[in-house]
């Protein structure tokens, strides 16, 4: 195994609202490893934005880290990110971990040129003139494939189309050669085609900086091409953990088998009506008890009802050590669905 | 919320004015009949004429008992009249020191148990003339408003919901009507108008202040009519009268109500401000503008509480307002509310 | 300039093939305005010459990238935007010269889903009065007989019906866009245009609606315009696909084939970028390079050509036509001169 980069140990981020307290993430552990990617797949409101937030410290009242370590590898040097001074947090940002967000057309300033902002982002973290700051986001300009950067960084935002401007968020965010890259759905608000330019761009900069990138999303397809590793999310839970091609394979959650089975794919008979999820996304004010999933899972029983799981190895032979996952019943299902297979 | 409540007792106050404070008994059953003399105070054709035909001259505990002994009556809860001084031993324990009375400007008529804000120069009761004052400002407020609005939704959905030609039009209209200066055209009017009137006023400002409420209209129609449940409404077959009514109008008028409600409490002061510089509601109407101008010339002299508590009803009144107002747009602009989440 | 669609068989000799809708050249050009007058000083092109037509029963997927037309598309269909040219005739009838009370009839027949089902259902109204509008609307039934359809339309969609007095707020995004279903099946359509109508939705929840669509279809015998970006839906849902680049049909066949043997050099493209789900694999896939063009200046001749690996020099000349090879249509001139050498006809 690769050593890591961030270590995450259960991880609590509460939003302390009028409505009541919501559990945006409750109890998350999870590992990036150097120089790889580690995929955060959920539904809208599972928690996966707030883990990355946390890590960058950007959650703001009423949010609060409530409880859980956030370790930050660096140098040989292991850096707590949780009780790091604001101060240190700041020096952090964009020089260690950087970020960037789903929505490109307002992640950009649109009084200045995308040249002189990213100039002043090197400029934050580095003891340069203006002038060396500027051929840096030049430089920055050309590795993310945007053609003729010397004329293009002297533009304002609104000349870039979404597909630009992303890969402008790109090149600020690598501009101080971060260990971290955080990707916060790169690519849902782009159009398939400009989606493939973006994440074989990512994957490429991946190689050539050799950062750790980690990739939220909900599109198992974009998953599939980008992570290494791959966490599952729901309702503020990680369900499901395992290296990418172990999870494809051989998903053991229900969740993930129903997310799996429910896409529909090039290939599957047509006729045949999708498997389904029941039910709706519990809302995070109102959590079901015990496993959280147990209202939508077709396989729960009175014991789900009551206790909540343990994220565990499950007793499977042909299950490798590193593919954990979030229900007291992993190896029953598995055969059920085996059986089933077989049978047919 | 404190605002809300304190209008709405405001409301309450105008309403039971007269049986709050006046001469006129609330109920009374003079030679076998019932009455209700205190409506005189909203209407003088509501005063039963039997009352002037009997020569009450407006003063009822002596004449209720001088020409029917058997009759009886309800009185306000205190004995004060906005349009009237009250005259020595008319009622129990009002005073019957004639100086008093007669010499308010000799640094008498203030403030006491009997004339909680004081007297006006003339020995009229002030806290009588606040509380019936309370009957303009909020009629004010209403009526001129219920103008403004009906022109400014009208104009706005227009606008908005036609777009084009007419729109074009109509956004001139606004802008033009926006450059008359309210206050100037009020005054010329009113010297042009034979006998002006509170209502006069009333219509001016409204016919000159819809333009705001007619901006937010159209720009909220503007929104709401590329909606989907527009579209939606559209293909299901629905007329246009049908869809600004029922699908743009009733999500518009929420944000609406805070230019309305912020022209409220313009309206208050734009009368105050008139009645102050003796052109609003003829002087013996009691009205907060009036009291006002009565005192202009005691700012800094001794009759301060001509100044101070009409003044003191002016703001808080108009405090109110612009804070509902800044309450409903609090809580119609979804910024705000996303903030608040 | 273009080969005559396929579809228009006599109607007296087959009637039972007779396309449900036909659409004929259909155009439409937002006019840009400027300045104080408002003067138009160009227009997007965002539907430029599109044909197709819809067989009864049939589904037709409509895919294409944000911005290329597809939603003007559906829209004019039922005439919420008015198109600027071309016809849509609608079981024979011409449907950009109803007027009145004959347009009020056709909206009936045809009805729209959308992408969005927050924005779509009016936040003050009950869902019953959501659904029963257009029974209110079209006059149909006395006040009882319209409380049984909305019931009625609600089981269908697969929702509580003693939810009927609450308010859209109260419901989750998949049960919003069962309400929104409700409301255009209430009055019977023949033919519902879906624009987008799982793209907001949970991945979860897409499923859930995909089926109820696949359902409503069967017992109800609609016919659907599918539109969406999302390939893979699009493949599970459709008899046959449409794809669409920047106001133009580029190609259309049924999915089996598109999805196989896809002609068109966009097509292939599209296909390849769709993230595939197996992951270790180095994808192969077409990247295309640029952006698309803004649909104000599209580009001369093929509009897909500063982006196509294949251009060669008339594709920036000439406008490619449509060419048909076994009911499978394409716009491409390098495709066309390939498939016609009689070399590499199959």
């Amino acid at each position: 195994m690769t050593e890591p980069l961030v270590e995450i140990k259960n991880l609590r981020t509460h939003f302390f609202t009028d409505e009541g307290v919501v559990k945006a993430v409750e109890d998350v552990s999870l590992t990036i490893p150097r120089g790889k990617t580690l995929g955060l797949v959920g539904e809208s409101g599972c928690g996966k934005s707030v883990t990355a937030l946390s890590i960058i410290r950007l959650i703001s009242p009423p949010g609060k880290i409530v409880s859980g370590s956030i370790a930050f590898y660096d140098d040989g040097r292991k850096i707590e990110l949780t009780t790091l001074p604001e101060a240190e947090m700041r020096k952090m940002r964009g020089s260690r971990i950087a970020m960037i967000f789903q929505e490109p057309m307002t992640s950009l300033n649109p009084v200045f040129t995308v040249g002189s902002q990213i100039a002043e982002a090197v400029r934050l973290h580095h003891r340069v003139s203006s002038r060396e700051a500027w051929d840096r986001a030049v430089e920055m300009l050309h590795k993310v494939r945007i053609p003729d950067a010397q004329r293009r960084a002297s533009e304002y935002p609104h000349h870039f189309s979404g597909g630009m401007r992303q890969r402008v968020m790109i090149a600020m965010a690598l501009s101080c050669n971060p260990k971290l890259l955080i990707a916060d759905e790169p690519s849902t608000a782009l159009d398939v085609t400009i989606q493939a330019q973006v994440l074989d761009l990512l994957r490429d900069l991946q190689t050539e900086f050799g950062m750790s990138i980690l990739i939220i999303t909900h599109d198992l397809g974009v998953i599939a091409e980008m992570a290494d590793d791959v966490c599952v999310m729901y309702a503020s839970k990680v369900v499901e953990y395992a290296p990418v091609v172990e999870l494809f394979t051989n998903p053991l959650h229900p969740y993930t088998r129903g997310l799996f089975a429910s896409r529909p794919e090039p290939g599957k008979p047509k006729d045949q009506k999708l498997r389904t999820i029941p039910g709706v996304v519990p809302s995070p004010l109102r959590f079901p008890s015990g496993c959280k999933f147990h209202p939508r899972c077709a396989y729960a029983q009175e014991r789900c009802k009551k206790e909540e799981p343990v994220l565990r190895r499950p007793n499977l032979s042909q299950i490798p050590p590193s593919h954990v996952v979030h229900c007291h019943f992993a190896e029953q299902i598995e055969e059920q669905e085996e059986a089933a297979v077989k049978s047919v | 919320m404190v605002a809300l409540v304190t209008i709405v007792l405001l409301f309450l106050v105008a309403l039971c004015s007269p049986a709050i404070v006046g001469t006129k008994p609330i109920v009374c059953n003079y030679k076998g009949n019932l009455y209700f003399p205190c409506l005189g105070y909203f209407n003088p054709k509501w005063e039963n004429p039997i009352f002037i035909k009997d020569k009450f001259r407006g003063v009822y505990p002596r004449s209720l008992k001088q020409k029917d002994a058997e009759s009886w009556a309800v009185w306000p809860l205190v004995y004060q009249d906005p349009y009237r001084r009250v005259k020595a031993d008319e009622w129990h324990g009002v005073p019957s020191s004639r100086e008093m009375l007669d010499n308010p400007v000799q640094n008498h008529g203030k403030p006491s148990a009997h004339n909680f804000f004081g007297t006006t120069p003339y020995g009229v009761d002030v806290f009588a003339g606040m509380v019936h004052g309370t009957r303009i400002a909020v009629l004010v407020g209403f009526v001129s408003m219920g103008i403004a609005s009906f022109i400014g939704i009208t104009i706005g959905a227009l606008a908005g919901y036609f777009r084009g030609w007419i729109d074009v039009v109509l956004s001139r209209l606004i802008e033009v009507v926006m450059c008359i200066p309210t206050l100037v055209l009020i005054l010329a009017l009113i010297s042009v108008i034979a006998e002006p009137t509170v209502w006069h006023l009333m219509a001016i400002i409204g016919v000159t202040s819809w333009t705001s409420i007619a901006r937010l209209t159209r720009a909220e129609f503007l929104k709401l009519r590329e909606m989907d449940y527009v579209a939606a409404a559209r293909a299901l077959g629905a007329s246009h009268v049908r869809i600004i009514f029922i699908h743009v109008l009733r999500n518009a008028l929420a944000p609406v109500l805070v230019p309305i409600s912020f022209g409220v409490a313009a309206a208050i002061l734009i009368e105050s401000a008139l009645s102050f510089l003796g052109f609003g509601a003829p002087p013996p109407n009691p009205s907060w503008g009036n009291l006002l101008h009565l005192g202009q010339d005691h700012i800094l002299g001794k009759m301060w509480w001509l100044v101070l508590f009409p003044g003191l009803g002016i703001f808080l009144t108009v405090l109110c307002y612009n804070l509902v107002g800044e309450g409903l747009q609090e809580a119609t602009d979804p910024r705000l509310r996303q903030a608040g989440k | 300039m273009t080969v005559q669609a396929p579809a228009p068989t006599p109607t007296a000799a087959a009637p039972a093939t007779r396309p449900l809708l036909q659409v004929t050249n259909l155009k439409k050009h937002f006019p840009i305005r400027r300045g104080v007058f408002q003067r138009v000083v160009g227009h997007v092109r965002a539907v430029d010459d599109v044909s197709f037509h819809i067989n009864p029963g049939e589904t037709l997927g409509l895919v294409g990238e944000s911005g290329c037309g597809k939603t003007t598309v559906g829209r004019t269909l039922l005439r919420l935007i008015e198109p600027t040219a071309g016809e849509i005739a609608f079981e024979g009838r011409d449907v950009r010269a109803l007027s009145g009370g004959q347009l009020r009839q056709l909206r009936r027949d045809m009805q729209i889903v959308f992408q969005d089902p927050y924005g779509s259902l009016n936040p003050r109204m009950t869902i019953r009065a959501i659904v029963e509008e257009g029974l209110i609307i079209h006059g149909l039934g006395n006040r009882k007989e319209r409380l049984e359809k909305v019931i009625d339309t609600l089981e269908d969609v697969g929702l509580d019906p003693t939810y009927i007095n609450r308010y859209p707020h109260e419901f989750s995004g998949g049960q919003r866009q069962r309400i929104c279903v409700a409301r255009a099946l209430a009055l019977n359509p023949k033919f519902m245009v879906l624009d987008e109508p799982i793209s907001a939705l949970d991945v979860s929840i897409q499923s859930q609606i995909i089926n109820l669509f696949t359902e409503l279809r069967r017992k109800h015998n609609l016919t659907y315009l599918f539109i969406s970006h999302d390939l893979s839906v699009v493949e599970y849902i459709s008899d046959r696909v449409a794809v669409m680049y920047l106001g133009e049909l580029v190609e259309t066949g049924t999915s089996r084939e598109l999805y196989h043997h896809a002609i068109h050099p966009y097509t292939k493209a599209l296909l390849s970028s769709v993230p595939k789900m197996t992951p270790g694999k180095k994808p192969e896939r077409i990247v295309l390079p640029g952006d698309v063009p803004s649909p104000s200046r599209p580009p001369p001749g093929c509009r897909f050509h500063p982006r196509c690996p294949l251009a060669i020099d008339i594709c920036k000349v000439e406008s490619p036509r449509e060419t048909i090879v076994d009911g499978h249509m394409f716009r491409c001139h390098v495709m066309e001169q390939q498939l016609k050498s009689p070399a590499s006809k199959k």
